[in-house]
């Protein structure tokens, strides 16, 4: 009777454990038939002129320079801006302030920040940085724009991370005579930074793909110079990307292709950099 | 000897024993969100000595010992009334600083709670940011972990990482991280009960040591811990004090029946 009981437990087992296989298996497979489509149409295309050229008319001599350059701008000014205001709002709401009604409050906002379509973000930049502050179309704008769609998914994520950090180790700190700050500043902060770090280079990883919010502040698609300084015009990968895929021709479709294949490499490295410094940290906490 | 001398003895004996009382609690309620946790408890602790606290789980005995050195700060809801007196200072009045509390007064927790750096660095931080003078810290190091018995096992490894020192070393590296900050008082709240007994029995022996020069009290689940170690024993039911007194008479001639029936294991 037991025995059979369990031959039963294991056969549910099984299929649960099946079923989880197929979905994680899934993604990865969904993400290689991306990888293989885009790469088989667009491979031709990738070699040093296409990432040295301009935009042009004749598909043979377009390039991703100003694009490439101009999505580089675009995330280390957002990651300026971003992370230290991010990790700010989430030492605070996490470390600083009591469990009150305000911060009830805050926390709501900040998860409903998260879940505001971007174009909305993009609407907010267009009336603020565009007009009041008479930034234009400038790679500023678009980056404070960027910074403010991804500002959430930073402060909640610090949060988590400094959540996960053991109460103990405050405890301790706190026993020996630190302050709030010390006790922060030396483990606390430590201890969340691998975590906090994913969270960062998730919310870049989302800037970086973003079209609708810089195509609403109006940067613009056919950009034949690259950006001197904050000030400056810029157009950035996803607009170029979006501006080929919309032309009739089939080689533009490959260029688009290509130029999907240079989001993706970059996106891989700043991803790559982020696990190498995680790895180390966490090599020398242990 | 006339009337007159003898007063004077006596009040010069009674200054005496007030002198040698380190902390005290006069008509302490805690509560948690209104409900009182420890109740109009008053208790003298005398120096150089250890005090164990014992009683039944929810009894009051951890929040009392964090009151001591208001650790009790950082419990969301906790209120606090009648006076904790260190040396004569009430820690909770206004103008006393927490943190100043809590450099004289250590703690040493139920789980050894190491931070995750070298085994030097968890000794040298608390003194370095009290603005202890930096070309002393090695000496400093070295001689809190010998008082915590052990330098032997770890001057070789000073700058590997204190995670992976077993649970009793890591329970010693803790008591000599709070002797380094040199407190003249260190609570233990249940610093044995993760600890096998080879582990408890270093620690034990390590109290005997530490009682010549600082203030012990440590909360304890074992009553074998408390009648071993401690010179005086406070037994708490419900959030009251039951009763204080010598561990000896405690032990085998209390005077509340509810003590008695605890200590002898015949408890609820």
């Amino acid at each position: 009777m037991i025995s059979r009981n369990l031959t039963n437990r294991y056969v549910i087992a099984k299929i649960f454990h099946g079923f989880c296989f197929t979905v994680a298996w899934s993604g990865v497979l969904i993400l290689g038939v991306l990888l293989f489509h885009v790469t088989q149409e667009g491979i031709q295309w990738l070699d040093l002129q296409f990432l040295s050229d301009f935009p042009s008319r004749f598909p043979a001599k377009a390039g991703i320079h100003s694009a490439l350059i101009g999505t580089l701008w675009l995330i280390s000014l957002t990651a300026l801006f971003s992370v230290p205001i991010g990790i700010g709002a989430g030492l605070y709401l996490e470390e600083f302030t009591k469990k009150n009604r305000i911060r009830q409050f805050v926390d709501l906002n900040i998860s409903n920040l998260a879940g505001v379509p971007s174009i909305v973000y993009g609407m907010l930049g267009l009336v603020i940085f565009v007009r009041w502050f008479e930034l234009n179309q400038s790679v500023l704008a678009g980056s404070l724009t960027m910074s403010l769609l991804i500002l959430p998914v930073i402060i909640i994520s610090t949060r988590e991370a400094l959540r996960a950090v053991p109460n103990t180790i405050r405890q301790a700190a706190f026993a020996l005579g630190a302050t709030r700050w010390q006790t922060i500043y030396a483990h606390v902060l430590p201890a969340a930074f691998p975590g906090i770090l994913t969270g960062i280079i998730l919310a870049l990883s989302r800037a970086i793909g973003e079209t609708a919010p810089l195509i609403m502040i109006g940067a613009l698609t056919y950009v034949a110079f690259v950006p001197d300084g904050p000030m400056d015009d810029f157009t950035a990968l996803p607009i170029q990307i979006f501006n080929w895929a919309s032309r009739p021709q089939q080689q533009f479709h490959e260029l688009a292709a290509a130029g999907i294949l240079v989001l993706l490499i970059v996106l891989l490295l700043m991803n790559s950099i982020a696990v190498f410094i995680r790895h180390r940290l966490e090599k020398k906490s242990r | 000897m006339n009337a007159n001398q003898l007063a004077n003895v006596l009040s010069k004996k009674k200054k005496e024993v007030e002198d040698k009382i380190v902390l005290q609690a006069h008509n302490l309620n805690i509560s948690y969100d209104n409900e009182l946790a420890v109740k109009d408890v008053s208790i003298d602790i005398p120096e150089h000595s250890i005090t164990a606290i014992i009683g039944p789980s929810g009894c009051g005995k951890s929040t009392l010992l964090r009151s001591f050195n208001r650790m009790n700060d950082f419990i969301l809801g906790a209120g606090l009334e009648g006076k904790v007196l260190y040396r004569g200072i009430d820690l909770y009045g206004k103008d006393v600083d927490p943190v100043e509390v809590r450099r004289k007064i250590g703690m040493v927790f139920q789980k050894p709670n190491p931070f995750p750096k070298s085994i030097f660095d968890n000794i040298a931080w608390g003194p370095l940011i009290n603005g202890y003078p930096k070309k002393g810290i090695y000496e400093l190091v070295e001689k809190s972990l010998q008082a915590a018995a052990l330098w032997g096992e770890v001057k070789d490894r000073l700058k590997s990482s204190a995670m992976a020192l077993s649970g009793g070393q890591q329970q010693r590296l803790c008591i000599a991280r709070a002797l380094a900050m040199d407190p003249e008082i260190i609570l233990m709240d249940e610093p044995c009960s993760a600890l096998d007994p080879v582990s408890t029995a270093h620690i034990e022996d390590l109290m005997f040591e530490l009682k010549q020069d600082y203030t012990l009290v440590i909360v304890t689940h074992n009553m074998q811990q408390a009648s071993r170690v401690s010179n005086f024993t406070a037994f708490f039911e419900s959030g009251y004090l039951v009763e204080f007194g010598e561990t000896q008479n405690i032990f085998t001639l209390p005077k509340n029946k509810r003590t008695e029936d605890y200590v002898s294991g015949r408890f609820g």
